[in-house]
Order: C-alpha cells, then structure tokens, then sequence
C-alpha cells in the first residue's frame, strides 16, 4: 500500500512524494497523482522515492509511463531520493537512462 | 511439467438452509387468536369481578334498605305500645278517652294509620271500647276480628296481617296486653297501586325493591314497590331481607337500579373487550407485516447468496480461463533438440484471479541451432497475456527468420508502447549452438540468466531498455557453454522479495542452484522453485533451464 504527497512547492520544483509499496496494486493511483502534478505546468517536477519499500515491474512501468507523459508535454521528470534497492532495479531493467535523478549536495 | 496453486474455492454457502419462516397469515391468525383469547379472559375476569362487587354492594344497600324498614315499623308501632300503656295506667272508665287522645296525632289522612280501636276482652268476646278514623276494613263485629283479637291475646308479639277490602289493602295490627285484656287495633293503608314513590336521598335511591307480608314472594303478599306491580318479581340480580314485623316478618326484595360500584368498574369490561379487539386487529396487521418483511428479506438474502455464489463460480471459472488460456501460450512440449536437455515450471501468482504475463519458449532454428526466450509482462489479467502472447510470437518470429537476439529485440521494440496498452515488458532472448555451445543472448530488462557450470555466475549481459518504452537498441554477449553447463533462466517473481535489494535474491537463487547442480536439469528447476517461491508470493513465476549435453 503505497502513500502520495504532493508539494506543490518543493525545494525548487512541485513534488509528489511515495512511499510504501509501489507495485500492481497502486500504480494508476500513483500515475494520477504524477498527472495532476504535471497539469500544474511546472518545467520540471520531481518525483521523490525517498519512502519506496518495494516495486515491481508495474511500479516501473508506472515511472515509465509518466516519464513518457512528461517527455510528450515538453517537461522533464526528475527523481528523488531514490532507493538503493529501486536503484538496482532501475540499473538492472535497462532503466536507469530513461531517467535523471537529482544529486544530493 | 507446471504446477500452479489451486484456483480459489467457491466459498462454501450451504443452500436451502433457510429457516422455515412462518406464513405472515399464519402470524396474523395466531396473534388475532392469542389477543382474542386474551380479550376474552380479561373482559370476563373485569366483568365477573364487577358482578361479584355489584352484588355485594346490592347486599349491603339491602341490608341498609331493610334496616331502615325496620326502624320505619318500629315508629309505626310506637303509638300503639304507648297507648295500650297509657290505658292500663288510666282511671278506670277513663281508658276510651286516655286512648282516644294518645292515637288522635297519628289517625287520619296522611298519617300513619286510617282507623284506630281499643277493644276489651270479657272471656272469649272482646267489646270496642273506643274507636277513630276511617271504617275498618276488617268489619268489627264479624268473627274474623274477633278471632284475629284473640289470637293476640296469645302471642307474646303484635300481630300482623293483611286484609283486602275490595280493592283496597291495609295492613292491621292488633297489640294485647294480657293482664288488663286489653287490645289495640290498628289498620295501615297501603297505595292502591301500592307504589311507594322513593326519596333520592334515602337507602332505596338505588335500588328498585316489592316489600312483601310474609316469607313468601307472591302477589297476594305484595304490600309496596317502587315499580309497576305488573312487572313484578324483580328480575336481574336481586338480593332479598326479612324484617321481623310483628308475629311475621316483611320480605324486602331489591334489585339495582343503577350501577352501584363505580363507573369505571362498569365500564372497564366493555372498554377492554373494545381495546381487546382493536389491538388485537393491529398486532394481527403488524404481525403480517413484520412477517413479510422478514420473509422478503429472507428472499432478499437468498437471493444475494445465489448471486454471491455466481460471482464466486463466474472467478473461478475466469481464473481457470486465463490459466488454460496463460498455459496454452506456454509449449506444451519442447523441441527436441539433440544434447540439449530442457526444463521450465510455470507457477502462477496467488493472488486473486488475475494470472500474470510470464513466459518461456524455446525453439529449434536447424538441427543444432536452437533461440529460447523468457519474458515478464508487467502487470495482470487478459490483456498482459494478450501482451505476452504478442511478445512471445514476435521474438520467436524474429529468432526463426534468422535474427541474432539484438536485432530481434530492437525490432521488437518498435511493437510495443506502454503508453498505448499500459504495459513494460522484460525480455531475455537468445540462440545457441549444441555443436560448439556457444550461446548469444541480448536482455531488455530483463534479470539476467545464471550459468550453472562449476561455479554459477549470472551472465554480464547489458540490459537494454524493457520493451514497451519505445525503440531501442541492444547489446548482445556471446559465452561459451561446456558440456554440462547449464544456463537458468527466470522472471523476477522468483527472486523478489519485499523488503530488501533484488541482488540478495540473486545470490539466493545462485545459492540454491549450487545445491542442485548435480541434479538433473528438471530437478534443478523443480528444486529453485520449491525453495525460492513463497507461497503468499503475489507474482507469478517462470522458470526455464538449458543444459549441454553430449561430447565437446
């Protein structure tokens, strides 16, 4: 069961924050959620995996399909906080230059 | 050569075990009888406990009634006793006139008696010494009084009796003293109609009542009634009294002439039997009415269990549906291909109905050169396995034209879009050689397969994008499979697991193949699965192990 919260303000662009689990069970609401902060217009948003415990192949091809949505609106998708297990799973699926991830100081 | 956990039972709903519910007429005719027996009892216990207090009540009011007749003769009777005294005291020859002037307040119109004597007795004859008021009705010198004077003369008491003159009736009274022998006469009269008005105020207010001379109720005997004489005797509840009135008594017979106890007592009865009978009638209504409503929502409930049980059978039944349909994409049997032995194992997820979009396929390209793909689609139901037979055709198309697995993996991936049908899919494909063991595979995403040869080592392949993220390009690897090398591959379900980083599965999984390397290859697949799967494991599984065989 995966949580989302969306800041609207983040630290230099709108944020929606997961986690729990993100897999089969959560993905469209977690795709909702990304599209609601992708309408507010911003050129970047950023999704931080901070609190993700789990994903499977769903929760990947959720990241997958808002990255695509952002890609076609003309903006760019950032992840944040990204889990080591979730960075192994990127790196293992190919994944990992699909995305860019934001670097901690 | 796949197993897969059993598809949900149908939960079990024992049918026909519906209460036998009482029809709601059944409930209505019981209630109305109840609540009418109930109506009876009460309304007859009010109305016999009423009867009982009106009937001691009728006796109280008549002994009251009747000790007020008494006192009545006791004043009647005063004057009498008084003047046989005052003649015995008198001065002889002066007793006429001693008794003329005692009686004369109380003979004449509208006063205790009509006609007055005093008589003295000589022997067995009695003389009329003085006399006032109207005729006597009996007539004074006719045997009948004399032999009525001298009977009294015998009695220790007045005497009393009722004479009838045409038709007019009048009681007579006749007091003798003895010692002096003389006697008092006296005559009564009684109405005609013998109605004696009654005072609102006095102890008969209530009752309707026929005083009687003597025992005996009978007409002749009748002296006075407040009602028609004709109507007589008292009907209903009556009570009756004797009065001791001279030598015999006066019968006081009374009934109600109202109701003597309160009104609430007279009533209560009749207003039970009414409330009886109206609650009754509502409790039999509402009785049906609850009935049925406990009846249709018995129905209700019946209904919901058959269509619980449906939607229960229609899951199973669509479990089974996308299983037959996931294990009919899945070969049945793998090509034989000489010394290449091949094992796989399906096992779908547990969870729910939905089956998943793992897949493994293996083909033979000539007679040494084999492609074998396995792949995960993400997510579940129809269309991941619409996805997976798609990609499973497509890659194994690709293989038997003669594409090396890069090629047919870019190929692929210009077919598939996650943005059009929702899903990524990971694929390992490859071909090899029996005859130089030489093997080529390309991933997209996808876990990459173990070598079991001596030591176990998941093979370096790059992985290229999963399909479904649009065109990509990739990398393939060749390596070199000695005889007895076994190639394992597999789907992430058998390796994931919540909570910690997939490289842990990936050791596990190196570890347990080591354990089972000397096995055979169908017993290597059967053991990882056995050991790696959980069984609460959500994600379905595939498994698929190639092993070299035969001389170098």
């Amino acid at each position: 069961m995966a949580e989302f919260v969306i800041a609207p303000d983040g630290r230099d662009a709108p944020s929606l924050a997961v986690s729990g689990d993100l897999d089969l069970a959560d993905v469209e609401d977690f795709v909702d959620h990304a599209r609601r902060l992708l309408d507010g217009g911003a050129a970047v948003i950023e999704i931080d995996l901070g609190g993700v415990t789990f994903i499977d192949s769903s929760g990947l091809g959720a990241l997958v399909r808002v990255q695509r949505a952002a890609t076609d609106a003309g903006r760019r998708l950032r992840l944040a906080r990204v889990p080591y297990p979730v960075t192994r799973i990127l790196a293992l699926t190919g994944l990992s230059d699909l995305f860019t991830e934001r670097t901690e100081r | 050569m796949t197993q897969a956990s059993p598809p949900p039972r149908a939960a079990a709903h024992p049918k026909g075990r519906r209460r036998a519910a009482l029809e709601p007429g059944r409930v209505a005719a019981l209630i109305a009888v109840a609540g009418t027996l109930l109506t009876a009892t009460a309304t007859f216990t009010t109305a016999r406990i009423d009867a009982n207090s009106e009937r001691r009540l009728l006796h109280q009011q008549t002994r009251q009634a009747a000790a007020v007749l008494g006192a009545a003769i006791t004043v009647i009777e005063q004057p009498l006793s008084t003047a046989l005294s005052v003649t015995e005291v008198a001065a002889p020859g002066g007793a006429s006139e001693a008794f003329t002037r005692v009686m004369a307040p109380y003979v004449g119109a509208g006063r205790p008696f009509v006609t007055v004597s005093l008589w003295q007795r000589h022997g067995d004859r009695l003389t009329r010494v003085a006399g006032s008021g109207a005729e006597p009705a009996l007539p004074p010198d006719g045997p009948a009084t004399q032999a009525y004077l001298l009977r009294a003369f015998d009695a220790a008491t007045t005497t009393v009796r009722q004479v009838t003159v045409g038709s007019r009736t009048r009681i007579a009274w006749v007091r003798a003293d003895p010692r002096t022998g003389f006697a008092v006469y006296a005559e009564r009269a009684i109405p005609a109609d013998r109605r004696a008005p009654v005072d609102r105020d006095s102890a008969y207010a209530n009752l309707d009542y026929a005083i009687y001379v003597g025992p005996r109720v009978t007409g002749d005997a009748l002296s006075t009634t407040d009602v028609d004489p004709a109507s007589l005797p008292l009907r209903g509840p009556t009570d009756r009294e004797s009065v001791p009135f001279g030598d015999t008594v006066l019968t006081l017979v009374t009934s109600p002439r109202v109701h003597l106890g309160p009104a609430q007592s007279r009533w209560l009865p009749i207003g039970l039997l009414v409330g009886g009978v109206l609650l009754t009638t509502i409790a039999a209504l509402a009785g049906r009415r609850l009935a049925r409503g406990r009846r249709d929502a018995e129905d209700d409930a019946a209904t919901i269990t058959a269509l619980y049980e449906q939607v229960e059978s229609l899951y199973g039944q669509q479990r089974e549906l996308f299983e037959r349909l996931q294990r009919a994409l899945l070969p049945q049997a793998h090509p034989r291909i000489t010394d290449l032995e091949i094992a796989s194992r399906y096992v779908a997820g547990a969870r729910g109905t939905e089956v998943g979009g793992d897949w493994y396929s293996v083909v033979a390209l000539d007679d040494h050169r084999f492609g074998f793909v396995v792949g995960d689609v993400s997510g579940r139901g129809v269309d991941t396995v619409a996805v997976m037979a798609q990609a499973r055709f497509t890659i194994r198309a690709y293989l038997l034209d003669g594409h090396g697995p890069a090629a047919a993996l870019a190929r692929c991936s210009r077919q598939f879009d996650i943005t059009t049908d929702g899903h990524l899919t990971t694929v390992v494909a490859g071909v090899g050689d029996v005859l130089t063991g030489e093997v080529t595979i390309a991933s997209a995403g996808h876990p990459p397969p173990m070598l079991v040869n001596g030591t176990i080592a998941p093979v370096d392949v790059p992985p290229g994008r999963p399909l479904g993220t649009g065109p990509a390009t990739y990398e393939q690897v060749t390596f070199r499979m000695p005889p007895g090398a076994t190639l394992f591959c597999f789907t992430d379900g058998l390796v994931e697991r919540r909570g910690e980083s997939i490289d842990v599965g990936l050791d596990r999984l190196a570890s347990t193949l080591e354990a089972a390397a000397d096995h055979s290859v169908d017993e290597l697949v059967a053991h990882a699965v056995q050991v790696l799967r959980t069984p609460e494991a959500a994600d379905d599984v595939a498994a698929l192990a190639l092993r070299r065989v035969g001389a170098p």
